[in-house]
């Protein structure tokens, strides 16, 4: 049997207490983006530094200004990623509008060495032009790392996994359906019951039509099609939520 | 047990973590007397995430808790870097180890630097179509306005760059930038690397020659002997930390390409940084030292110090001690 690839871009990492924890790793386009982003900023920072130079320039002798440019482009160009990244939120200003930020394959916060390595190897990655090789890696390995990344062991990453602490209101038509809890005809396989579960839990966020036709996909599960359909599903995904049991179960101690 | 009822059981240990991890976060840890609690509190709630994981409390619940893990995971595991001792601890001790432990690769690239140049260095005069054509027209006008009979490189030095600290901030941006460029190159399974040592060693045995065939080689000795040690060697050892980077790609050896290329990225990076610190101590030199107009005597006898200075640095720094049995 051919195992299903994930259709999401969450990378379980196992930590040393034996947890999983899952990544959301950011593919090339959001870091695309987050580059020009940066491109832009790195541009009007070499401005800045321009004009800076020439206002001061006259003070200090021509030539000395142009030093004191080279060695703030030579600053800029070679560790502006490296300055960001290892600051508090560990993202450069493109990446933090993005949502983005820079972590160990691990999950731990990078470090100063990962962060130099990646950003040394920018050059590699960058070559023949546009990021070409970088893409080239990016999409031929299981976590988005361009080389400069896969040297570092480093993933470029969503940095908010906090999902809304708020409970999805649960729409008036959506609770309609919401009945008697009923036991599903047959043995469901875990990644079966996991669907259902994820269907009751998502199902308030969709239309009324979305959800009847998603519904309509498990009928020979449920038997029915259209609004019964739903409900029947429905029912099977709470009497699993209530741990097999026709109503909600006390606490066990 | 229902997602609710697990929630509602377990809700304020999660809370707690939050409020210690965000205090912690925030600096005050010292001032914290609860953040003892830190570890504990933090693997209960990965137990709760793994119970809630395999149970399939749904991807609200199970993505907060993954959320909290995560958090608390970064909070424990980051790290203090080690200040001053530990910087001093990479100067004297590491980067002149790892430079020695790379015997082979030091062979390698010395010839890949030397041979080009000696080659050139001594061909030109003879025959100076190559350097001619490597160096090309203004090249050429450049060494002759500097080291030709008549000028001084001072002269023309004051003149390009009209002061010290210019010169300084053109080195820097100039030859750090090639001995990066040389270290990224060896990603490229080391032809990067090879072509830059080659390149670089060509085109500075050019100059030698060229300098010998047209213009005053005792300027030229003079100019280059206070700067010459810690440049050269410097981008030589760019080109052991590009090697050591593309032979771990090229050569994993016992592990997985992946991981070795992750460790060689590790040894690689104390000598690239070794070796761009090098090459920036160079330009204070050329930029703040040899181009101020002392004789050449004096100017020998400063290069033949830095050249010990630098080769007892990397050969005898932190020498490893042999304990006697």
């Amino acid at each position: 049997m051919v195992s299903a690839l994930p259709a999401d871009t969450l990378q379980p990492v196992e930590l040393a207490d034996g947890v999983e924890i899952h990544l959301r790793v950011a593919g090339p386009a959001a870091r695309s983006v987050a580059w020009l982003l940066d491109l832009i900023l790195f541009i009007a920072l070499i401005l800045v530094l321009l004009l800076l130079v020439s206002v001061i320039g006259p003070g200090l002798g021509e030539q000395t200004a142009q030093g004191l440019f080279l060695l703030g482009l030579f600053f800029l160009s070679w560790f502006y990623n490296v300055f960001f990244e290892m600051g508090k939120r560990a993202a450069t200003p493109g990446q933090r509008f993005m949502g983005l930020k820079v972590a160990s394959v691990s999950g731990a916060p990078v470090r100063w060495p990962q962060s130099i390595i990646r950003n040394l190897l920018r050059v590699i990655d960058f070559m023949p032009g546009c990021y070409l090789f970088g893409l080239m890696c990016c999409l031929f390995t299981r976590r988005f790392q361009r080389l400069g990344d896969l040297v570092a062991d480093t993933v470029v990453i969503y940095a908010d996994v906090r999902p809304s602490k708020a409970k999805p209101s649960l729409s008036p038509e959506a609770a309609a359906y919401l009945t008697e809890p009923v036991a599903p005809p047959t043995a469901l396989s875990r990644a079966e019951q996991a669907a259902l579960l994820q269907f009751l839990e998502r199902a308030p966020h969709w239309s009324e039509a979305r959800r009847i036709e998603l519904a309509d996909v498990i009928e020979p599960l449920t038997g029915r099609s259209g609004p019964a359909g739903l409900r029947r599903a429905q029912g099977m995904a709470l009497w699993l939520q209530n741990g097999g049991q026709s109503t909600p179960s006390a606490p066990r101690s | 047990m229902t997602p609710a009822q697990f929630e509602k059981e377990n809700e304020g240990r999660w809370e707690r973590l939050q409020t210690l991890l965000e205090g912690v976060e925030a600096g005050n840890s010292k001032t914290m007397p609860d953040a003892a609690e830190l570890p504990q509190l933090f693997r209960q709630t990965c137990h709760d995430l793994s119970v809630a994981q395999h149970r399939m409390y749904g991807p609200r619940l199970v993505g907060r808790l993954n959320a909290l893990a995560i958090h608390g995971y970064r909070v424990l595991e980051r790290r203090i870097s080690g200040g001053w001792e530990r910087l001093a601890m990479l100067v004297f001790m590491e980067f002149p180890r790892s430079f020695r432990r790379e015997r082979g690769l030091f062979l390698f690239c010395m010839s890949l630097f030397w041979l080009p140049f000696l080659f050139l260095a001594i061909w030109t005069p003879f025959d100076p179509e190559w350097a001619m054509s490597i160096l090309g027209p203004d090249g050429m006008i450049q060494l002759e306005q500097m080291y030709g009979s008549g000028t001084s490189p001072y002269d023309y030095m004051r003149e390009e760059f009209g002061s010290n600290f210019g010169m300084f901030a053109f080195y820097i941006w100039n030859n750090v930038g090639i001995g990066l460029r040389t270290f990224a190159g060896g990603l490229l399974g080391g032809v990067g690397s090879i072509f830059f040592l080659v390149f670089n060693g060509a085109s500075i045995g050019a100059a030698t020659g060229y300098v010998h065939h047209a213009c005053n080689p005792e300027t030229f000795y003079s100019f280059v002997a206070g700067h010459s040690a810690p440049e050269l060697l410097g981008i030589v050892i760019s080109g052991m930390a590009g090697m050591r980077l593309g032979l771990s790609l090229v050569k994993p050896g016992q592990y997985d390409r992946k991981t070795s290329l992750v460790l060689g990225g590790r040894s690689a990076l104390v000598l690239i940084a070794g070796a761009s610190v090098m090459i920036a101590c160079a330009a204070v030199i050329e930029g703040f030292w040899s181009a101020n107009p002392f004789p050449p005597l004096v100017r020998y006898s400063v290069g033949g110090v830095v050249w010990l200075l630098t080769l007892g640095y990397l050969f005898f720094s932190g020498k490893e001690r042999v304990h006697a049995a």
